[in-house]
């Protein structure tokens, strides 16, 4: 049975009204007339005090008795094949448990260096580290490539010899594919539209009354949580598997398992209490996972299996680099006509170097043909990455789209005005943005301030996705004492989930958040969704608030019998419920909960569909950010003074978590766009800086002032009509950046990151 | 090899028999289980394992930051170490508090360090300086706030500091009193007293001296377990004096103490500048001179500052003592005219007298806290315009740390003036020969070195010359 309700939807000052239809059990969605105690204020973390005083156990500080600890051997060499492996004088050691091989049956292919060998559990870090130097193997070894450039060439020694599938995880878009070709080390293109062709498109660009067409690189990033990937595994005599992960995804991990194992999934718990980041590499139970379980079920003792940081760089995920030819052409006036995009990432031995997100999503345009393969070099393997695809292809189209107009003659912002008309979200923030960041202050001619030291402005666009997944299923329970719980199996990746899940309770409820427990973080409490795509809080919060309300429907129904009055009657006030008629008559949550029969109310609720029946729901979530630097000519290096952000996310839910996501999201941008690179030697294929010392990332002295302007805007899609925000703050930044070193310094650098040598190499091909 | 290691753990006394090259990082982890201290590097990049380590000398007692990763138990004999848990007890701290405000932790794994090195700041002194707040979180990493509220929440807790309740007093009761210290540091500075250990005759029969470890522990943690090691922390001088013009710093001075010593404050105005520019505050607290000129870095920054100086090094044997010109110690890469056994007891210079003016330089990837890719060093005595004696050095830019004796040379007797600058320029090119590596192209360090050159110039001398000189 469906009700109808009516709901005001859009921004807040601008707010229509609609009638849509939602399921009877379910509340009214919140909208942007719902005036609410804590959903979108500030509100401080539930964990605070765990967190601040070290109480908080990660998986990394799990201790078991009995634990070992467990290291992998990895190769050093990039390609080759091993024919023989000696783990014997290893497990002869004293306090050594268990070796084994990574992979059961040899031979075993080596792809890059960094690729796991063999694994050894052992007492303590140290012998496992120690017994790693005992192990012996015959190998041969096998050329290699490093490089796009060298794996597209012709007779580029293979990395695959057989066809590759591409592995998707909850962090990456679309896990759909048709068939894709693989040829030598390259495994695409990717067409798009599919029935494009390539030929009649260029004769449609070559038409256009003005052309742009530059290529652009960035590197490969590394995710670099603080805390490492890694697990403990308890594998019980009874063959019940218990899992401590530092995971984005508890139930990818627990299915990892199981169905390696071919476990029952109710026999394998996976708990991830509190996690120390993730940004898209931390989904399923990886190697590690897999070689710690078979450890302990090997030895019947806990087993611990942590990365170091260099394994941490080396094997467990990262963003790939591109290479991106666009074109882009319009007419004279500056609108859009064509765009063309040939793009060629590599994510090592893995794939998901797709960078066309940016360019299919955020303009206007006739005519579109996009191109883009995964080349295999020998070098780890990618992993999802905060927006994945998004931050190489916005570095790419922002600046291109600059290059245009600054060709037109055209201001940038300007520009990218007139091409996204029909986008009223984007046309508020190019508003809201330009005045708070005084666009119009902008150096009018690129490169025109006179010293050393010159400064300049930058502006690029975002583009992500409302995702959301369904079947979630959240509990909600309030027992004699008043005491109120939610429960769900979700992990808190670091976004605050917990807190904001003890908030909905607490406003549907009339409480206080800390007055609710949160029970997250444990494939026992019901299913939860991974946090990829910034689709955790869309994902679950519709079922804790849909429970939530099941939870009150409950208690008005015993207030009513107690306060002898039919249900309509009863009216809540904060958390106390009155006699409609008499409203001296009332009763605390206390006094009602008293009531209870049994021991306590338990309801359930699942993640549905949107509310159906309506007009189309915006499902891009836009941003836009502004970037000042200034670029110091005589040593190339160049300082990010301040960012204005301005995003939407739906509805935002915590405004303290909300505001630091998008400056976390911001930072990484600054520390892709200045700092961050992966080197391989040129020679041995080798990472030269699988470390935090030659692989900088920003610090606190790098931060630029950062503003953000959030927009609240309303769908009412379901109950929250909370959308998300983790990765869409990433996308623009390093493209702002760059426009902004353009402005300042009158010479393009299309290529990541853009480090000092870059700038004063810039420099001095202008100057010929 | 162990030894009997003595200190306080935040409030329980420690006494144990144990191999004193172990890092106090593991200790607190695995031995005593204190797991609020976090690993994120290993390497002293990150900050995650950032404690407190309370010096007691002289009767009083001082609070410094260190990265407990790089830190063997060897050196913290007779100190009071504090981890995150040993800030709070029933009620937690102020910045505990400012954090939680603030919403600075987002997964949480840096906060502890984060919080330990606030804490330091704020125990000595805590100015409400922003810049030096900054520094003292500098050597932390988070991956995922973006640091703008941790900034909120250091900027916070500094107000609260410096005003008028607190007014930044800095002895231990009125720190109780502010609840920035639980009650048990009280009995600190006593107890401390007792665990005091009389400073010993280094024994040179040894095959790796150990100083302050921040380097030893990045290069070769497992190894220093297998040969015979010797500390020379409380063994060798740490001290800075001045006597019959010249200056002498003991071997064991950490990069800190030269930073904060009110001499060679006098004697370089901007000493501050050049030490923001080295490594993060945990790692000046615990790096010595010593290890900086004997690890011969070719970018090792203190060493280039001395070439600068025209400092010599003093060995000590045991048995023999002897001097060497600092320009004349390096022979090739990592290689130098140190023997066995033989340890830095002191570095000296003579104290410049006349008109003179000193400047340090250093560019890196990153703005702050990089090992350099280039850095130099200059100093110049002049009188009425004239440049009379002048001494450059610069490092990245050969095998060794680089005293440019040519450039140096041409510079005596010449006018502050462009074309000096200019002709300098082309001198200097002729004496380096840097190679191309990850901190960047030799060319760019060629380039990256004239752009050094200029800079001392237009920093000595800024009526002179003018910031355009840049271009
Ligand atoms: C994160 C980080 C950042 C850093 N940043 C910088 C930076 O910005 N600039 C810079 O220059 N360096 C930097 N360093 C390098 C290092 O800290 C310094 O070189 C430091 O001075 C080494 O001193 P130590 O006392 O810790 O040496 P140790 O690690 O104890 O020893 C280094 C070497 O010197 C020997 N040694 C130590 N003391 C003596 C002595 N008195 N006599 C004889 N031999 C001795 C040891 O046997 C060893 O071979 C950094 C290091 C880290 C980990
Ligand atoms: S663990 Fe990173 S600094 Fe010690
Ligand atoms: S909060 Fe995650 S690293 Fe700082």
């Amino acid at each position: 049975m469906n009700k109808k309700e009516k709901v005001s939807v859009g921004l807040p000052d601008n707010l229509r009204e609609i009638i849509i239809e939602i399921p009877e059990d379910e509340p009214k969605p919140w909208d942007g007339k719902s005036e609410l105690n804590y959903i979108g204020k500030r509100v401080k973390r539930i964990d605070g005090i765990d967190k601040t005083t070290g109480k908080a156990k990660y998986t990394f500080d799990v201790k078991i008795p009995g634990m070992l600890y467990a290291k992998f051997l990895r190769s050093d060499f990039p390609a080759g094949t091993i024919s023989e492996i000696d783990l014997s004088k290893a497990q002869k050691l004293k306090g050594v448990y268990s070796v084994l091989p990574a992979q059961d049956d040899l031979p075993l292919i080596i792809r890059y260096a960094g690729q796991e060998i063999a694994a050894v559990a052992a007492e303590t870090a140290e012998i496992a580290e120690t017994a790693l130097q005992q192990i012996t193997f015959k190998h041969t070894t096998s050329d290699f490539v490093l490089s796009v450039e060298d794996a597209i060439r012709e007779n580029a020694p293979l990395v695959y010899q057989t066809t590759v599938k591409e592995k998707t995880t909850e962090g990456d878009l679309d896990s759909s594919e048709s068939s894709v070709v693989q040829e030598g080390n390259i495994r695409g293109p990717k067409i798009f539209p599919e029935d494009e062709n390539a030929e009649k498109f260029d004769d449609y660009l070559r038409n256009c009354e003005v052309i742009h067409t530059a290529e652009y690189r960035t590197q490969v990033q590394t995710h670099s949580a603080m805390e490492t990937h890694g697990v403990v595994v308890e594998w019980g005599s009874d063959d019940k598997v218990k899992v401590w992960a530092s995971t984005q995804g508890t139930f990818s991990v627990r299915n990892d398992i199981a169905d390696y194992f071919k476990l029952k999934y109710n026999d394998v718990r996976v708990i991830t209490e509190f996690m120390g980041g993730g940004f898209g590499a931390k989904f399923g139970a990886g190697l590690y996972g897999i070689m710690a379980a078979k450890l302990s079920r090997a030895t019947g003792k806990p087993v611990r299996l942590m990365l170091d940081r260099k394994g941490e760089h080396l094997s467990v995920g990262n963003r790939p680099d591109s290479l991106q030819k666009l074109s882009i052409g319009t007419t004279k006036e500056g609108k859009i006509k064509a765009l063309k995009l040939i793009s060629l990432g590599t994510g090592g031995v893995g794939t998901g170097a797709g960078t066309s997100g940016p360019i299919k999503n955020i303009y206007d345009y006739e005519k579109i043909y996009v191109e883009e393969s995964d080349v295999f070099i020998n070098a780890g393997p990618a992993a999802a990455f905060r927006a994945p695809g998004h931050p190489q292809g916005a570095f790419a189209l922002e600046q291109a789209i600059d290059e245009m107009a600054h060709k037109l003659g055209i201001d940038p912002l300007e520009f990218r005005r007139i091409n996204t008309t029909g986008n009223y979200i984007r046309q508020t923030q190019y508003v809201l943005g330009a005045e708070k960041f005084g666009w119009d202050k902008r150096n009018q001619v690129p490169g025109s301030i006179k010293g050393p030291i010159k400064r300049g402005f930058g502006v690029a666009n975002s583009v992500w996705y409302y995702i959301y997944n369904k079947g979630f299923v959240a509990t909600v329970t309030i027992n004699r004492r008043g005491e109120v719980q939610v429960i769900n199996g979700v992990q808190d990746i670091g976004g605050g989930i917990g807190t904001v899940l003890a908030m909905i309770v607490a406003e549907e409820l009339g409480l206080e958040p800390d007055q609710i427990t949160v029970k997250i973080g444990d494939t026992d409490n019901g299913f939860g969704p991974a946090s990829g795509g910034s689709q955790t809080t869309a994902g679950i919060t519709p079922a804790v608030r849909n429970a939530a309300y099941k939870a009150k429907i409950r208690m008005i129904e015993l207030a009513a019998s107690i306060l002898g009055k039919t249900t309509d009657k009863v009216t809540m006030e904060g958390s106390r419920f009155s006699d409609g008629d008499d409203i001296s008559k009332s009763l605390s949550f206390q006094q009602v909960a008293a009531k209870i029969p049994g021991d306590e109310i338990r309801v359930t609720a699942e993640r549905r569909s949107d509310n159906l029946g309506r007009e189309e729901i915006k499902t891009t979530i836009d941003g836009v950010q502004f970037a000042d630097v200034t670029v110091d000519t005589g040593t190339g290096v160049v300082k990010v003074n301040r960012i204005v952000a301005v995003h939407d996310c739906g509805r935002p839910m915590d405004r303290l978590t909300l505001e630091s996501q998008i400056n976390g999201g911001i930072i990484q941008g600054i520390s892709y766009a200045l700092y961050e690179n992966r080197i391989l030697d040129r020679n041995t294929g080798i990472m030269v800086n699988p470390n935090l010392e030659m692989y900088k990332i920003a610090g606190a002295r790098d931060v630029p002032q950062i503003e953000t302007i959030i927009m609240d805007f309303n769908q009412a899609m379901n109950s929250t009509g909370a959308m998300g925000i983790g990765e869409p703050a990433t996308i623009p930044t390093s493209a702002a950046i760059a426009n902004a070193v353009f402005n300042a310094i009158g010479v393009r650098l299309r290529s990541l990151p853009i480090t000092p040598d870059k700038i004063l190499a810039a420099l001095e091909e202008q100057s010929k | 090899m162990t030894e009997n290691i003595n200190f306080i753990l935040n409030s329980a006394l420690i006494s144990t028999l144990i191999d004193p090259t172990i890092t106090l990082l593991d200790f607190i982890r695995e031995d005593r289980k204190l797991t609020g201290t976090k690993t994120g590097c290993r390497e002293g990049d990150c900050g995650a394992c950032t404690v407190l380590a309370g010096i007691y000398s002289g009767g009083t007692l001082t609070y410094k930051t260190v990265n407990s990763c790089l830190l063997p138990l060897g050196n913290i004999k007779g100190q009071h170490i504090v981890t995150i848990e040993g800030l709070s007890t029933e009620e937690i701290s102020p910045v505990q508090k400012a954090f939680i405000e603030e919403g600075a932790s987002q997964c949480g794994f840096c906060t502890p360090g984060f919080i330990v090195s606030l804490t330091g700041y704020l125990l000595s002194g805590g100015s409400s300086d922003r810049d030096k707040a900054l520094d003292s979180i500098g050597g932390n990493i988070c991956r995922c706030t973006g640091y703008s509220s941790i900034k909120r929440a250091a900027d916070k807790v500094v107000k609260i500091f410096n005003s008028e309740s607190y007014s930044g007093k800095t002895d231990i009761e009125s720190l109780i009193n502010t609840g920035l210290l639980p009650g048990y540091f009280k009995d600190i500075p006593a107890r401390l007293a007792e665990l005091q250990e009389k400073p010993q005759r280094v024994r040179a029969e040894t095959d790796k001296f150990i100083g302050g470890g921040t380097d030893l522990y990045v290069q070769q943690p497992g190894k220093l377990r297998e040969i015979r090691t010797e500390f020379l922390k409380g063994h060798i001088p740490e001290t800075i004096d001045s006597e019959g013009g010249i200056c002498r710093i003991g071997g064991g001075t950490t990069f800190e103490a030269m930073n904060s010593s009110p001499l060679l404050h006098s004697l370089f105005p901007e000493i501050e500048k050049y030490f923001r520019l080295i490594a993060s505050l945990p790692i000046r607290n615990s790096a010595t001179i010593g290890g900086n000129i004997v690890n011969a870095s070719p970018i090792g920054d203190t060493t280039i500052i001395f070439l600068a100086l025209d400092a010599w090094v003093e060995l000590n044997s045991g048995t023999k003592k002897r001097t060497l010109p600092l320009k004349e110690l390096y022979t090739g890469y990592k290689t130098l005219k140190i023997e066995k056994g033989e340890y830095l007891e002191y570095i000296g210079f003579y104290i410049p007298t006349g008109k003179y003016a000193f400047n340090f330089e250093k560019v890196s990837k990153r703005s702050h806290l990089d090992i350099a890719s280039v850095n130099s060093a200059a100093f110049f005595e002049y009188s009425e315009g004239v440049i009379t004696n002048a001494r450059i050095s610069a490092g990245g830019v050969s095998p060794v740390p680089l005293f440019l004796s040519k450039s140096s040379e041409f510079l005596a007797g010449k006018a502050i003036s462009y074309e000096t600058l200019s002709n300098t320029l082309g001198i200097m090119q002729t004496e380096i020969l840097p190679i191309s590596d990850v901190r960047g192209s030799g060319e760019y360090k060629r380039l990256l070195l004239n752009q050094l050159c200029k800079a001392h110039f237009i920093s000595m001398f800024p009526e002179i010359i003018k910031e355009e000189a840049l271009l």
